[in-house]
């Protein structure tokens, strides 16, 4: 009986030793549950602004130098130098811009009026039209980039202002732009006097989210990180219209032939490349060039190639040297 | 003696108008011998009855954990794994596709259609399998409502990428904000919610709880059983009882029948996690992260001139699946356990080209591609091992109760024998 008695316990404590030794593996679920939890990004927001400050000419820019260099021979210590022995020029852009600068993604390459006068640009650093690298920029980034130096130069609808002539240099005007809206063909809008209450899309970062809140103060503003996500929240129904640049927005009508471009412009926007203020020889050169092509003829080819199709092309935008 | 003892105590019984008459009962039973066998009957039938159910019970809430890892959370956590996973890959392959420029090559559209299918599949398995009342329940409620938003988003992309219209990358974007932002947390949270109860089920399917009870049981059967055959020996003067020596034979072979397949089932178990469904949770959680590499690399390349959070998220995720601390040390560490270190070897060899060029579809897809294959091999391992388990205790629910009624029946015969000699 004792023998039993002494089975039955040594059987327990066998029992619960072994129940003891199973090996606990967690460390692996925990291990691939961290991973997975690992944050996701955050979409960061910023303000619209503050009201623009004045100050005199607003396109007034240095003029250009009394001899252009001739291509391929950049005067030895200017910034154009710099690029030439780099090999290639660096240049912030919008990929999303219809008509002035997107990604075709039929054949994978950046075009658009903007690139073209950019490849002018290089062509007369370099006699090769090629030699450049385009960097997409959000609308917000445009001008930090030019300041921090990851690009040399920036040309992605950038309207010039008093307020950003505090931060970049800008060349003088190579397109003149005027903001307007874009409003679905059935919509009742008509122009800015009929938004109170209205949900508008705009740019973060961009001139036009600006002056909405001052000239429709009643819209509601519906800010977007990317030009075209405006497109997207109009065509799904998340807003009653766009306001943009009257550039941006003849690219949009291209994509969508259920909108329309309604109203006069409500705002001058003048488009100028922003360049880093330590390079004024750079905001000269790149003056040189367009002042070249106002007079022979690229502009207005390169205008009638991409807007040819909207408007009759206008005379080239006149330079207003400091 | 006894029958004398027995005889002069029995007008007493003449005494039930005074006293209720459960006392009076229990008061003749204590009091005489063979009334002291009969409650010594009641009792040891009761003990062995109570032995019965709880060492039934014990036995079931642990085969019935260990079938619910076999037949239900394991499998529910490889659905939600593939379900996050497969929407992961969808984006990658959206985004990779659109970077490719001009037509989109055939195979990466058959990926990407793929991808939705086998998430549509585990979604409605989930759906099915998963408590209507649970938190799981409500993210696949809201996987199940944007997913055909998603896919919306991803044909417009499509339409007007055709067309070499822009606003395709916007659509693209869009379709990949709704994805990361709402649809992925989601099937990370069904993912998370099946981890927890597939960990639940393994912690009662190994633990000590069930092992201790019946060790605990068994103990007070076999002492109850043994105290019952010293008190018959002594009162009738014979050592021998051969009833109740087979109920205790009878006792102890059920015992050691249990505790055996307790044990055999608990080290299956314990393979089937070691050997098998730890890889797939690691596995799975690597393809998982390598889809949002990927995703986050194309989405950076799309440009979408773009959100600076994305190279940064490429390199974080990228550090998450980075050997040596990373996931995929993990599965290098594992397959040290599992012996599959040669497959874990080529998979950090692929991890590595992946790391250096990114942007070439098929490294990144062969990457993925070898990861589901290991866990195809892992949860081969996880079944084979699980299976083991249930031969094991076949038959072992239904044996506890049928041979504890043997074990009393034994027991009264026995008692029963001494009682007649009252009679």
């Amino acid at each position: 009986m004792r023998r039993i008695v002494g089975y039955v316990l040594a059987m327990a404590v066998v029992a619960a030793v072994l129940a003891g030794c199973g090996s606990s593996s967690d460390p692996a679920q925990r291990l691939a549950l961290a991973a997975l939890n690992t944050p996701a990004p955050q979409a960061h927001t910023s303000a619209t602004g503050s009201p623009e400050p004045r100050c005199g000419d607003v396109t007034a820019s240095l003029p250009p130098p009394a001899a252009m260099p001739s291509p391929g021979a950049m005067p030895a210590g200017s910034f154009m130098a710099r690029i030439q022995r780099r090999g290639y020029l660096i240049a912030g852009v919008d990929q999303n811009t219809l008509l002035f600068a997107y990604f075709n993604p039929i054949d994978g390459q950046l075009e658009g009026f903007e690139i073209d006068i950019l490849r002018q640009l290089t062509k007369a650093i370099f006699g090769n039209p090629n030699a450049i690298v385009f960097k997409a920029l959000t609308t917000d980034e445009r001008i930090p980039a030019v300041e921090n130096g990851s690009v040399d130069i920036v040309a992605d609808a950038v309207t010039i202002t008093c307020s950003r002539r505090k931060e970049v240099d800008f060349s003088t005007v190579y397109y003149d732009a005027g903001q307007k809206l874009l409003v679905p063909t059935s919509s009742p809008i008509q122009t800015v006097d009929n938004l109170a209450g209205r949900r508008v899309c705009a740019t973060i970062g961009s001139t036009s989210i600006q002056t909405l809140a001052q000239i429709a103060p009643r819209a509601i503003r519906y800010p977007v990180r990317q030009r075209t996500d405006c497109l997207v929240a109009l065509q799904e129904g998340l807003v009653d219209a766009i306001t943009s640049d009257d550039s941006i927005l003849l690219g949009f009508k291209a994509q969508d032939p259920y909108t329309q471009i309604v109203g006069s412009s409500f705002a001058h926007e003048p488009y100028g490349m922003a360049i880093d203020k330590t390079h004024p020889d750079f905001v000269r050169f790149v003056n040189g060039v367009l002042a070249q092509m106002r007079t022979d003829g690229a502009w207005r080819a390169i205008y009638s190639h991409w807007l040819g199709k909207f408007s009759r092309t206008p005379a080239p935008p006149t330079a207003h040297y400091l | 003696m006894e029958s004398q003892q027995s005889v002069a105590t029995l007008p007493r019984a003449g005494t039930r108008t005074r006293s209720p008459w459960t006392l009076d009962w229990l008061r003749q039973r204590v009091t005489t011998t063979p009334g002291r066998l009969t409650l010594v009957s009641v009792l040891v039938v009761a003990g062995a009855v109570l032995f019965g159910v709880i060492a039934t019970t014990a036995e079931r809430s642990r085969s019935q954990a260990a079938q619910a890892v076999r037949s239900q959370t394991e499998p529910l956590l490889v659905q939600a794994a593939t379900l996050y996973s497969a929407l992961g890959d969808a984006e990658a392959t959206a985004t990779t596709t659109f970077l490719t420029g001009g037509l989109e090559p055939p195979a990466l559209r058959t990926r990407y259609r793929q991808d939705l299918l086998l998430a549509s599949y585990s979604l409605a398995a989930l759906t099915r399998e998963v408590g209507g009342s649970s938190a799981a329940h409500a993210a696949l409620v809201t996987i199940t409502e944007q997913l055909p938003v998603y896919s919306g988003l991803i044909e417009t992309a499509r339409a007007n990428n055709r067309q070499g219209f822009p606003v395709g990358a916007a659509y693209l974007r869009q379709a990949a904000g709704l994805l990361n932002g709402t649809i992925l947390p989601q099937a990370d949270l069904v993912y998370s919610a099946e981890a927890k109860r597939l960990s639940d089920n393994y912690a009662t399917g190994t633990g000590d709880a069930a092992l201790v009870v019946l060790a605990l049981v068994i103990a007070a059967a076999l002492g109850l059983l043994a105290l019952t055959q010293l008190y018959v020996a002594h009162v009738s003067r014979r050592i021998l009882n051969v009833p109740m020596l087979l109920a205790t034979v009878v006792l102890i072979g059920v015992s050691i029948w249990a505790i055996v397949g307790l044990l055999g089932e608990q080290s299956a178990l314990s393979r089937a996690r070691s050997q098998g469904s730890d890889s797939v949770e690691v596995l799975s959680a690597t393809r998982v992260m390598l889809s949002r590499a990927q995703g986050d690399e194309s989405l950076t390349r799309v440009g979408r001139g773009s959100d600076e959070t994305d190279p940064v998220d490429f390199a974080r995720v990228i550090n998450v699946l980075s050997p040596p601390s990373g996931l995929i040390g993990e599965i290098g560490v594992l397959a040290r356990r599992t012996g599959t270190t040669s497959a874990a070897d080529r998979l950090a060899t692929k991890f590595a080209a992946f790391r250096s060029s990114p942007t070439t579809p098929s490294v990144a897809n062969g990457l993925s591609d070898d990861l589901t294959r290991q866990i195809i091999a892992a949860q081969g391992r996880f079944k084979s091992a699980a299976a083991d388990g249930t031969s094991s205790l076949s038959g072992l629910s239904v044996a506890i109760p049928l041979l504890t009624l043997l074990v009393a029946g034994l027991a009264l015969i026995g008692l029963r024998q001494r009682l007649e000699e009252y009679r």
